[in-house]
């Protein structure tokens, strides 16, 4: 099955002056875990998931021992993320867009995915311009029958 | 691509019951209403005409706001329907519109409509900043439906003239100052709300001569084409080349829903001018959409070859002419 056939039609996105704060806000209410950042043209130039916003807000090594076990509290995260809150997503974003297209199939994607261990993916048109996403979860329902 | 916006989308609650007490003015008493069936499903006029347009296999894209928990339904009831959605989330609650439809009084349904959550400057400019974008991508953009609470009444001119910068036409598919402010800017067509109110500026809409005195008003004015819903079965098409009349030739009695009705005739209107048909002619699929919507119980009537059938149904007539 192609991906156009089975991709989220959601273009949900953020600007590159997004800002931090309301990149939270809006993977909060959009229930995806991470948002295309589109340059002024409307292509995707960047993606900003949670994962890329907790490694902002903690300290370097915390990531380099993969577990934040030895840490006191959250509340060191609590207070980075309010001193990056008006930064713009631009200074955290991946700039490295793994993206599907919309004539890929569904096992391509599931294999890029694996790979890459990522829940979603963004589907770009030819000009990198935004035209759904593919979460993984939409992958097993669907393979669910 | 056909953009469509829906600054104050909703989500549509139909219930349906077996009578409506005949009045509700007694305030020493609860009034219970029992209800055997309902429906709910993301609305508003913008909202329905991308739904319909799905239907047809069209590209849409719905952009608007989204707000809590109703705006999270109205979403996934859109995507499960294969419309493609761009929404500014913000904070509040979207509206819920409630239509009750007694047996027998299915012209005539008891509206409950939410007014909805108020839009801020600063919600607004990151809609403003997605509409320009999704701008290059379209050949007509639809702006449809009220505007919700903290948009100023020129918000719809305003989109109308961005909407011309960027090459795309525009239909305004609304009622009120908001639909007036936008005639002097030339929109493709437009197709005006008077569910509330039987005037179009300042212009009563309730014979044809009225409706074709208005629609020849919006011509003057700038407009290049204007609908009007005459009657149930009767629409009427103003342009600078003339005055046509539709008319369906069909049973009130099969009549079971009328809302979206009228958004059902824009989507069936623009899937016809997608596929190359001129304007009357689309103006007569709009009017099959229309009738097909009425004929079921849901909002729209997504099945395109029923809607083909319905086609049979309509008639035009220049003015005019014999």
């Amino acid at each position: 099955m192609k991906v156009r056939e089975f991709m989220r039609r959601d273009l949900t996105s953020v600007d590159l002056d997004t800002t931090v704060s309301h990149a939270i806000y809006l993977i909060h209410e959009s229930g995806l875990a991470s948002l295309p950042v589109l340059d002024e043209e409307g292509r995707v130039v960047g993606v900003i998931s949670e994962r890329d916003l907790i490694r902002a807000a903690l300290p370097g090594y915390v990531d380099m021992l993969q577990s934040v076990a030895f840490l006191p509290s959250l509340d060191q995260l609590s207070r980075k993320l309010r001193e990056i809150g008006g930064k713009p997503v631009s200074e955290f974003m991946s700039r490295e867009v793994v993206a599907a297209r919309p004539d890929d199939n569904d096992l391509q994607v599931a294999d890029l995915m694996i790979r890459r261990g990522l829940k979603q993916l963004p589907v770009l048109d030819d000009q990198k311009r935004l035209l759904g996403m593919v979460r993984r979860i939409d992958l097993l329902h669907r393979l669910r029958g | 691509m056909i953009l469509t916006v829906t600054l104050n989308p909703t989500l549509d609650k139909f219930y349906w019951v077996d009578e409506l007490p005949l009045s509700l003015d007694k305030p020493e008493e609860a009034v219970l209403i029992r209800s055997d069936r309902s429906l709910t499903s993301a609305g508003g006029k913008g909202i329905n005409v991308s739904t319909l347009l799905s239907c047809y296999g069209v590209e849409t894209v719905a952009l608007g706001f989204l707000a809590g928990h109703t705006g999270q339904i109205i979403l996934q009831d859109l995507l499960a329907r294969g419309v493609t959605a761009n929404f500014v989330w913000m904070p509040g609650e979207n509206r819920t519109n409630v239509t009750v439809i007694a047996k027998g009084r299915e012209f005539h349904p008891l509206l409950i409509h939410e007014e909805g959550p108020p839009v801020s400057e600063e919600a607004m400019g990151i809609f403003l900043r997605k509409y320009e974008r999704m701008l290059r991508r379209a050949e007509y953009v639809v702006l449809g439906g009220s505007l919700p609470p903290g948009c100023p009444p020129d918000c719809y001119r305003t989109l109308v003239q961005r909407a011309h910068r960027a090459g795309v036409r525009v239909i305004v598919h609304a009622g009120g100052e908001a639909l007036v402010q936008t005639i002097a800017e030339g929109p493709f067509l437009v197709k005006p709300d008077v569910r509330e109110e039987l005037r179009l500026g300042d212009l009563p809409v309730s014979s044809l001569d009225e409706i074709v005195r208005a629609g020849r008003r919006v011509i003057e004015q700038g407009g290049q084409a204007c609908l009007i819903s005459h009657h149930i079965t009767g629409d009427i098409l103003v342009t600078r080349d003339g005055v046509w009349e539709l008319e369906a030739r069909v049973s009130l009695a099969a009549f079971k829903n009328l809302v979206g009705a009228d958004d059902a005739l824009v989507g069936g209107l623009l899937a016809a001018l997608v596929r190359g048909h001129p304007l009357v002619e689309a103006a007569r699929y709009g009017m099959a959409a229309a009738l097909a919507a009425t004929a079921v119980e849901e909002k729209l009537c997504l099945d395109t070859g029923v809607i083909e059938r319905e086609l049979d149904h309509v008639t035009v007539r220049r003015q005019g002419e014999g």
